[in-house]
């Protein structure tokens, strides 16, 4: 009798490479179509619930005063303390940056669950 | 650089990209064929009809594939479901084995022409035991891998594979020349 090796790689062996053939088509022909609509959709609405948020904050602050108000106060800061303030923002929008590369790199994402 | 199997779902799952699945379908339509052509006995016909709906489900489920599994591993449990669905309707799930099990207990009933034929060998195995081997010793799924396919315990995939194993050897053997 044969050895299971033997057997597996006879079984391999007897199952040939199958041509498409036109297959492959005929699959792409009775898929659904994209659903692109769903993310135009998403994206007008986001867009104008934006638009729509900023016009009644602009609104409610009085056209928009208190960021005139917000540059005059920052001008009196110290240099330093700007620096120190600008320095921290990058870092934080960085790390955001950072984390989302991670979670849409699925790569990265196996490389951190096995770190861990 | 060629694309990766995830790389292709990662496509398809933002921009909802066709051309990126049809990739997919290409790389994997042999083996999804293959394995409905071993359970539907050949059949190409229908092997080819449920592998078309395998992959039609697959595109439309895509986005419940967590990538915990390989990709073909889950084409594989979608395509043995349909087959399954399939076979129900047909009501060929029960009976046939037992009526082919029969040939492989008396060899001389088999073609002599067909002696030494594995594939034929192959197909004189029941159901559950033919399915086991064929993710297992010819796709080359893990056992774990062939459980979760056929949605079986563990120990089950292993006693249908040794014993589908078992059966395949001394069928072979018998029809050996003497």
């Amino acid at each position: 009798m044969i050895d299971d090796e033997t057997l597996d790689r006879q079984l391999r062996e007897a199952a040939p490479y199958i041509d498409d053939d036109g297959f492959t088509a005929r699959v792409m022909a009775k898929l659904p179509a994209a659903r692109r609509e769903r993310r135009w959709l998403r994206a007008a609405i986001l867009i104008g619930l934006t638009v729509l948020g900023s016009g009644i904050a602009y609104l409610l602050s009085g056209g928009g005063r208190f960021v005139v108000a917000g540059v005059i106060q920052l001008s009196s800061f110290p240099i330093w303390l700007l620096l120190v303030f600008a320095f921290g923002c990058g870092l934080v929008v960085g790390a955001f940056a950072v984390i989302f590369a991670i979670r849409k790199t699925p790569e990265a994402r196996d490389l951190v669950r096995f770190r861990l | 650089m060629e694309l990766t199997d995830a790389d292709l779902i990662a496509r398809v799952l933002a921009d909802d990209d066709q051309h990126a699945f049809g990739e997919l379908v290409r790389r994997h339509q042999s083996s999804v064929r293959g394995l409905l052509r071993q359970l539907t006995r050949t059949d190409i016909s229908l092997a080819d009809d449920l592998a078309q709906e395998t992959f039609i489900r697959a595109y439309k489920n895509i986005r419940s594939f967590r990538g915990e599994a390989r990709f073909s591993t889950w084409l594989y449990r979608i395509a043995y479901n349909r087959f399954r669905e399939d076979a129900r309707k047909r009501k060929e799930l029960v009976g046939v084995d037992e009526e082919l099990l029969q040939a492989e207990h008396d060899p001389q009933t088999v073609d002599p022409g067909l002696r030494h034929d594995l594939m034929h060998a192959l197909n004189l195995l029941p159901l559950h035991e033919r399915t086991a081997v064929v993710l297992c010793c010819q796709n080359g799924l893990s056992h774990d891998e062939a459980a979760r396919v056929l949605d079986i315990p563990l120990g089950t995939v292993k006693t249908n594979v040794l014993r589908g194993r078992e059966k395949l050897k001394r069928t072979l053997a018998a029809w050996a020349p003497n």
